[in-house]
């Protein structure tokens, strides 16, 4: 009698502690706690990750000044700069533009352009909006008459207030978006969706 | 009776060890605090940022990257720029030091992983990361273990998405669900590996 009363009491015990701990599904800033750690953290640099050794404390180093990438080597410099061999602007795209490159600048534009510039290129964006930045109009008169490789230019190296967007979009899609660009301005002018300012 | 009590305390056991070994237990939930409380709720739920505005690589490269702290500087050097909870973001830019994000996703070091093949599937970033655009602090939702990466291995056509819809964290299946599986099963069939080698390498 007494043994299956103590029984009984510690499974009650077990289940109150077990409500009363965390059940599944519940938040917690300390990292898990795996019940069989096996080789799950490896001593073993992974990208991005922190390093105990390099003094600025990154595992991932910057390449040596002067070191070429495999098809790092940018002999084309229309396409990677939009400067032509006399260093002036290239007037049209390098790029052969055709609905697919249209449709992915589209997209890219979506993405990086849009948060500042609109869906529509106005320059009505969250800047514009919650800080009351100047953004600029894809459609006013200066920009729709800059040579294709300003726009590049601008894209890759920012301009005024604006930051270069070198990083996260390859040249390819920096072309296609100048196409989408052109497109957007093209339409406007003709009157045709997206021309109600 | 005392043999229904003895057999009480085993099943408890296995009980627990079931329910709170699992990954749905040791893993799902954490939230960890990041050095900057940035907000994917604010940047991707109300301003409408695209993931790969800041995760430019998940499509081409294995790892979908943490963005570098100038990609914070293309808005915040214009707005909240003063802001001393922005202190780390402006020093990492000033001196190159990386910020020491707490990473929240990690698989074992011995499982392989590519973003830019599962994007490339059509998987969406919320079936495995959840609906981050409600997330003030990221927090794990998915069990990211071996029997939760298999159900889909075996059978990925629901969680299957139009590849220009991956980033969308709304979207939802169209009610016909299963002509749209059939349609991305014929113009991209997957065949996702289910052997050892396909994840360990």
């Amino acid at each position: 009698m007494i043994a299956r009363r103590s029984q009984v009491l510690g499974a009650l015990a077990l289940t109150a502690l077990v409500t009363a701990g965390c059940a599944r599904g519940c938040t917690s800033a300390r990292p898990p706690i795996h019940i069989n750690p096996s080789m799950d953290d490896q001593p073993k640099a992974l990208p991005q990750s922190a390093s105990a050794f390099f003094y600025d404390g990154a595992s991932m180093r910057q390449p040596i000044p002067g070191t070429v990438a495999i098809d790092g080597l940018k002999e084309d410099t229309a396409f990677h700069t939009g400067k032509g061999a006399d260093g002036e602007f290239v007037a049209t795209s390098p790029v052969n533009v055709d609905e697919a490159v249209v449709e992915r600048g589209r997209q890219r534009y979506v993405i990086y352009c849009q948060p500042c510039h609109d869906a529509r290129g106005d320059g009505r964006g969250i800047l514009y909006q919650r800080g009351n930045v100047p953004t600029a109009s894809m459609h006013q008169e200066e920009i729709v008459k800059y040579p294709d490789g300003r726009v590049f230019d601008v894209i890759t190296n920012g301009t005024g207030l604006m930051a270069g967007y070198r990083w996260p979009i390859p040249p390819a899609d920096r072309w296609a978006i100048v196409a989408y660009v052109r497109e957007l301005e093209r339409k406007r002018l003709a009157g045709g969706p997206g021309s109600v300012r | 009776m005392a043999a229904i009590a003895g057999s009480l305390g085993p099943l408890l056991a296995i009980a627990g060890v079931w329910y709170y070994f699992s990954p749905w237990y040791t893993d799902v939930g954490y939230r960890p605090v990041q050095p900057v409380p940035y907000s994917h709720k604010l940047h991707v739920g109300e301003l409408g940022l695209d993931c790969r505005y800041c995760h430019a690589s998940v499509e081409i490269s294995a790892v979908a990257n943490i963005p570098p702290t100038q990609t914070c500087m293309n808005c915040h050097q214009l707005v909240k720029r003063d802001s001393p909870l922005l202190a780390p973001i402006r020093d990492s830019v000033t001196s190159g030091r990386p910020m020491r994000w707490v990473r929240v996703h990690k698989l074992p070091d011995y499982a392989f992983f590519a973003h830019r093949a599962h994007v490339a599937a059509g998987i969406g970033c919320v079936s495995c990361h959840g609906r981050i655009d409600e997330m003030d602090v990221v927090t794990q939702t998915t069990p990211l273990s071996m029997s939760w990466c298999l159900d889909c291995h075996r059978n990925p056509g629901p969680n299957r998405r139009p590849v220009s819809e991956v980033t969308n964290m709304k979207w939802t299946p169209p009610r016909d669900a299963r002509a749209l599986v059939a349609q991305l099963e014929r113009d991209r069939p997957v065949n996702p590996p289910t052997d050892c080698s396909g994840c360990h390498r």
